[in-house]
């Protein structure tokens, strides 16, 4: 076998796959029932490699399978001491499968969590609210009529989803000054939803002319079209 | 008498759980504000690499339980065996490939080739691409739907929009005002509609993260 007869077999496997899944537009079937479980195996196959490969088998090497070279005994134990803990709490997750013995598993999820938490109030900090809050407003040195349509447009959208409510009459409601502003936050709501919707439909556009130029082209070379 | 030392079991469990999930994530925290570097900024990276292990751990754990439920649906005969059959020797395939792949066993023309990755990018690029394409069909169709179902301001807006958007991309000749049309939609007021839901979103985050890190909000138990 050679690497040419590798890419011919890839190829039409490919294309067989392509059609199993295009089989979905005469509806739910058979076909499109074994493409979709083939990427199930193949995904879970692939998740694991790379689990071990890239995450679990260096950290073993670099912890619990170290060489010792130049260590001293004592960083020795510290080190294989390190290495267990993961692997400790990733073994306590597994009693979550049990109702009775969840409590421990939480142990386990508990440092997932607190790290975890820590890690996106930052990002959300740093990575989402300072810089979008600063370009809205440099927004309006750009351009005074557009940036203050942006500034606007960020604020009410901000109001639309506030959930203030005061009781008046017995009937539960916004504040009187939240609903004119989250009626206009909700237009640039909609407005925005619309363009993500349309650039959602672009890109798959875009993709299915890809897959089907892709096909044609295998097809034509094999038939020496 | 057992019930009482269960239940009191229960909540030394649950308190141990929030001392880890505070005390973790504000060791964390404090190594992520903290200079490069500095002890506190290294001690965060390496608690972010133990999370990194942990969550590989979990994947592996999840994978196991798609192994076993698709194993007890074959051993049990259940409705749709076979495709639990097709997952489990698929995913061995990958897996046998890829240790053949590191094993170095291809000798000839095939020596050096990394025959796992040519079965990923054939099979789950393919299956991706076909999966992402077919989606034109379903956007489209929920669209029409959504107007042919019930007709509100907000819908029409919703559809307008997207009318405006997909219209401008269109490459009509000596119609540039439709191209600019499109362009201040997505660059004015689209935007900031965009980015006032990242900033709820930002700020949603930050809530509840507080919540969780001064163990206001302790849902992770349950």
């Amino acid at each position: 076998m050679t690497p040419d007869t590798l890419d011919l077999i890839a190829g039409w496997a490919s294309l067989v796959l392509t059609l199993l899944v295009f089989s979905y537009l005469l509806g739910d079937n058979v076909l499109y029932r074994i493409a979709v479980h083939v990427l199930v195996g193949v995904a879970a196959g692939y998740i694991a490699v790379v689990a071990l490969e890239s995450v679990l088998v260096p950290w073993l090497n670099d912890t619990l399978l170290a060489d010792q070279g130049a260590r001293s005994d004592a960083t020795m134990v510290a080190l294989r001491v390190i290495g267990a803990v993961p692997l400790l709490f990733g073994a306590l997750l597994l009693f979550k499968l049990s109702p009775r013995l969840a409590p421990v598993g939480n142990l386990g999820l508990a440092a997932v969590i607190g790290i975890g938490t820590a890690v996106a109030v930052v990002g959300a900090v740093a990575g989402t609210v300072i810089p979008l809050a600063r370009e809205a407003g440099e927004a309006v040195g750009d351009s005074a009529l557009d940036g203050i349509v942006i500034v606007v447009g960020t604020v009410t959208t901000l109001a639309y989803f506030q959930y203030w409510a005061v009781e008046r009459g017995g009937e539960i409601r916004a504040p009187r000054l939240f609903r004119p502003l989250g009626a206009v936050g909700r237009l640039f709501v909609m407005v925005a939803l619309g363009a993500l919707y349309a650039g959602a439909i672009v890109t798959s556009i875009t993709i299915f002319g890809d897959v089907i130029d892709a096909q044609i082209r295998f097809i034509l070379d094999r038939v020496g079209g | 008498m057992a019930t009482n030392s269960g239940a009191q079991r229960h909540r030394l469990l649950n308190f141990l759980a929030t001392v880890i999930v505070i005390s973790s994530g504000l060791v964390t925290l404090i190594g992520l504000l903290s200079d490069d570097g500095s002890t506190a900024a290294d001690t965060a990276r390496f608690l972010i690499q133990l999370v990194t292990v942990i969550a590989a751990v979990a994947v592996l754990a999840g994978l196991v339980n798609l192994v076993a439920v698709h194993l007890g649906r074959f051993v049990r005969a259940e409705r749709g065996w076979p495709y639990s059959v097709l997952v489990l020797v698929v995913a061995l395939v990958v897996g046998v490939l890829r240790i053949l792949d590191r094993a170095e066993v291809w000798s000839g023309d095939l020596e050096g080739e990394q025959i796992s990755v040519r079965v990923f990018e054939s099979v789950q690029v393919s299956l991706e691409s076909a999966l992402a394409a077919l989606l034109v069909f379903f956007l489209v169709f929920a669209a029409y739907r959504l107007m042919r179902d019930r007709v509100t301001v907000w819908n029409a807006l919703f559809s307008l929009t997207v009318i405006v958007v997909l219209v401008g991309w269109v490459p009509f000749e000596d119609m540039d005002v439709l191209r600019d049309v499109r362009d201040w939609v997505v660059r004015v007021p689209a935007s900031a509609g965009m980015r006032g839901l990242l900033i709820g979103v930002g700020l949603g985050t930050l809530t509840v993260g507080v919540r969780v890190l001064i163990g206001q909000d302790r849902s992770f138990r349950d």
